[in-house]
């Protein structure tokens, strides 16, 4: 049994560390409290019969971390979109294009979609 | 004279309703996604709301434009870089062209829909990395593109409308017409970047597609004004569930 929560505080300390450094660190926080739990279950038994509690220690440490590591990037890191200047050059180009396209648009077919009335009356039909 | 007089009337009530009234031309708003795993909540995206004004030799159209990219921390995990775009009378939001490009991760994908409206048909174009499709679907004479039908439910006078009251809306999607059915539920004052806001608490599903799950589980949430900005989503799709949230805003109309 006391084995049986040291592996699987290992598994969900080692799931933490690895969820804390990639960009769903919060997600996290889930198995740091599995293995907090496993851990403590793990010591409890192991103080019953007197087994050395090295292996639990390492459990806490790396879940520590994780921990550390997820509430450091949840209060200091600030959300900023990356690099979007392909975006906007394709933007650009788009609407070049878009002109290009609608060029031969007939306005007075535009001004005719003045008729429609768009209603929220609840009669379950297209605007 | 009395008809003459009707008729005026009538014609003006008309034009004054089919007008919009919501949407600006240099209007902007900024969203941020988040994903939602076991109530912990995760920002992977930000998402725009454009509109500007486009001038042709003989016409002026509103660009409506979406856009999504996901934050600098994703971006080396799976980048996403998608833009939305429809052209659309900017008396009556009716669209004229639509565009889409998509980058997420390796799959890229362009479509571009041209409306026939006499014709009731679109030239519909579609690209992948290695391959391209030009076909001509025939549409129903109110089929809108995603974009525009997002905005066309922003413009609707939902101040009539009574509890319960739905409405559907047919647009085209990856060449098929699908239909979003609209449930307006209640009046709900939130909390928003904004403030606290008065909105119309709205239902979204889809009748002939699958790809929002649950029942009243896709929300909308539209302030009770002239603007009707959309302040709040939610959303339930296959690969869990997420919230869109108002950060920005600026250029409103009134």
């Amino acid at each position: 049994m006391r084995r049986l929560f040291i592996f699987l505080g290992f598994v969900a300390s080692i799931l933490a560390v690895i969820l804390s450094v990639t960009p769903l660190s919060k997600i996290a926080y889930i198995p740091v409290v599995f293995a907090l739990i496993f851990g403590l279950i793990a010591f409890y038994l192991s103080r019953q019969k007197q087994y050395p509690k090295k292996s639990i220690q390492l459990i806490f440490l790396l879940t520590i971390i994780a921990l550390t590591i997820t509430t450091y990037k949840a209060v200091f890191n600030i959300v900023e979109v990356g690099d979007v200047e392909s975006l906007e050059l394709k933007e650009k180009e788009s609407e070049e294009k878009a002109i290009e396209e609608l060029e031969n648009l007939d306005m007075e077919k535009i001004d005719q979609d003045l008729d429609e009335m768009p209603e929220f009356n609840g009669n379950n039909s297209n605007p | 004279m009395r008809y003459i007089i009707s008729f005026i009337m009538i014609l003006i009530t008309l034009v004054v309703n089919g007008q919009n009234t919501a949407i600006g031309t240099n209007e902007k708003l900024t969203f941020s996604a988040s994903y939602n795993m076991s109530g912990l909540l995760t920002e992977i995206a930000q998402v725009t709301m454009e509109t500007s004004e486009i001038k042709t030799s003989n016409a002026t159209l509103l660009k409506l434009k979406c856009s999504a990219a996901t934050y600098s921390s994703f971006d080396a995990y799976f980048k996403i870089r998608d833009l939305y775009e429809s052209y659309v009378s900017p008396t009556s939001l009716t669209p004229y062209l639509y565009k889409r490009d998509i980058n997420e991760g390796a799959y890229y994908k362009f479509e571009q829909y041209k409306y026939n409206r006499k014709a009731n048909s679109i030239s519909s174009t579609m690209k992948k990395r290695d391959s391209e499709e030009n076909k001509t679907v025939n549409i129903g004479p109110n089929t809108r593109d995603i974009v525009s039908t997002i905005y066309h439910i922003r413009n609707l006078d939902i101040s009539k409308a009574s509890p319960g009251d739905s409405e559907n809306f047919t647009f085209l999607f990856d060449n098929e017409e699908l239909i979003i059915n609209v449930k307006y539920l209640r009046k709900e004052t939130i909390n928003t970047n904004l403030g606290k806001k008065e909105c119309y608490k709205l239902a979204v599903s889809l009748k002939n597609d699958d790809s929002l799950k649950g029942n009243n589980e896709n929300l909308l949430w539209l302030t009770a004004d002239d603007n009707k900005i959309p302040v709040y989503a939610k959303f339930k799709i296959a690969v869990g569930s997420g919230e869109l949230k108002l950060k920005s805003v600026t250029g409103l109309k009134n």
